[in-house]
């Protein structure tokens, strides 16, 4: 018996996969090379085709088929076709997001400029309506460092509300600062702390105090900031009487 | 083989007819399926499936005994013949007994890889007999299973064999054993397994050869 003998007695087995290991590597090695059993060897393969289907079918789970197909066409897709709806559609977002986010802080911020423009508008015309309904209009000069300024008061007697303009006075000195105070029938009311900027007056719109019984005039102090008593301290600027 | 048998194989029709048990076996016959598929039709490719699935779980599931590892290797399967069937040669290969000779070798490379053939020797033993299927019972409409026929057919091959070779072949063939293993399983010498399996063998190759020429 030679070699090649073995070989052509154990084609069918090679083809039934029951040689071991190591022969059927070795089978496999020798077909490679070997013209005479690699045709017989697919001969047997094609007469014994069909012997699989000697088992019994099996049916399988529900949803089987459809997971087969879903991974083979999955796996089988170039990777471009399997990524490309998902990354247009990420890019898409992310150029929607890209336009989006600085309009909306563009959005935002206009919305927030106009507000802030709207409430000094209403200010504005609020302190107008004071000045324009004004019963009584006190008026007092006030001498400071060598500047001329003062304090004027536009008394809105239906509203019950003071329109204040304090001008031309310099800024208070550091540690001290304008305040003005209602002279009530019961004394002194502590209104509102000014602060003076160079060049511009300043426009305070005063309710009257609940406090203190009817008022009957205005003063101006130079105040120390740490004075927190309800009576004034400082140096008085201007007094006026209703 | 029987005359029922021949009937059933319906050896007499053309080529590319669909048989008895339907038309959708019928799919799997010429090149028309295989054109498809090299074409990338997935439509075709759910067809294959459809009709295939069955018959490849059937010859896992008796090799592995282990449902999950049977689905697995039917996926790869499909995979393995979505891949390759450009390169799929017209040399006398039709596409189900392609897809069964796939799923079989990878399910004996499982088996082996796993060195799950002791277990399946124990489970064979647990069984208590040689004839006890693993594969699980028929459905009450297993008859109407596309390609049942054929299963018949090659069911009665076996069928015809003694008892021996039978055994032998059921061993070898439908349970992924080697012959080293079913002489230590049978206590029997080893070349008296080489002789049963060949003798099997050769009747089966001639018992199938009808089966063969039918161009599925």
């Amino acid at each position: 018996m030679t070699a090649h003998d073995w070989y052509i007695e154990h084609r069918v087995d090679f083809v039934a996969r029951t040689l071991d290991s190591d022969d059927e590597a070795s089978f496999a090695d020798h077909v490679r090379r070997c013209d005479e059993c690699k045709a017989a060897v697919q001969i047997i393969e094609r007469d014994l085709a069909w012997l699989p289907m000697g088992a019994l079918p099996v049916r399988p789970r529900p949803g089987f088929r459809h997971q087969i197909v879903r991974n083979v066409i999955g796996d089988s897709r170039p990777a471009w076709r399997r990524w490309v709806v998902p990354t247009a559609l990420a890019a898409s977002l992310l150029i929607a997001l890209g336009l989006y986010v600085p309009e909306r802080r563009e959005s935002d911020r206009l919305a927030r400029a106009l507000a802030t423009r709207t409430g000094e508008l209403m200010s504005l015309r609020d302190s107008l309506s004071v000045m324009r309904q004004a019963a009584r209009v006190l008026q007092a000069s006030i001498s400071m460092n060598g500047r001329e300024g003062g304090l004027l008061i536009f008394a809105d007697d239906v509203s019950h509300r003071w329109n204040v303009v304090v001008h031309g006075l310099p800024p208070a000195p550091p540690g001290e600062s304008y305040q003005f105070w209602f002279i009530c029938a019961d004394g002194m009311v502590r209104g509102a702390t000014i602060t003076s900027e160079p060049g511009k007056p300043a426009f305070l719109t005063l309710g009257m105090p609940a406090q203190g019984g009817t008022v009957m005039g205005a003063a101006l102090t130079m105040e120390p900031k740490s004075n927190r008593s309800p009576e004034p301290r400082g140096k008085e600027l201007a007094h006026l009487m209703l | 083989m029987s005359a029922d048998a021949d009937r059933s194989l319906g050896r007499s029709r053309p080529a590319g007819a669909s048989a008895g048990d339907g038309g959708r076996f019928a799919i799997l016959q010429g090149k028309e399926l295989r054109q498809r598929l090299i074409a990338r039709d997935e439509q075709a490719l759910v067809e294959l499936i459809e009709v295939a699935t069955p018959w490849l779980l059937g010859v896992t599931h008796a090799m592995l005994s282990d449902e999950s590892d049977a689905e697995d290797v039917v996926m790869q399967t499909f995979s393995i013949a979505w891949n390759r069937i450009g390169i799929f040669r017209d040399d006398g290969w039709d596409l189900l007994p392609w897809l069964l000779r796939i799923a079989r070798n990878r399910a004996i490379d499982r088996l082996r890889s796993r060195r799950r053939h002791q277990m399946k020797t124990k489970l064979i033993e647990t069984l208590g007999g040689l004839d006890e299927r693993v594969t699980p019972a028929p459905e009450p409409n297993e008859a109407a299973q596309p390609g049942w026929h054929v299963h018949e057919t090659v069911k009665a091959a076996i069928g015809a064999l003694p008892d021996d070779q039978r055994t032998a072949i059921r061993l070898a063939y439908f349970q992924g054993l080697t012959q080293s293993e079913i002489a230590e399983h049978l206590a029997i010498p080893l070349g008296t397994v080489k002789t049963r399996l060949r003798l099997a063998f050769d009747k089966l190759r001639v018992s199938l050869a009808t089966v063969k020429d039918w161009n599925l």
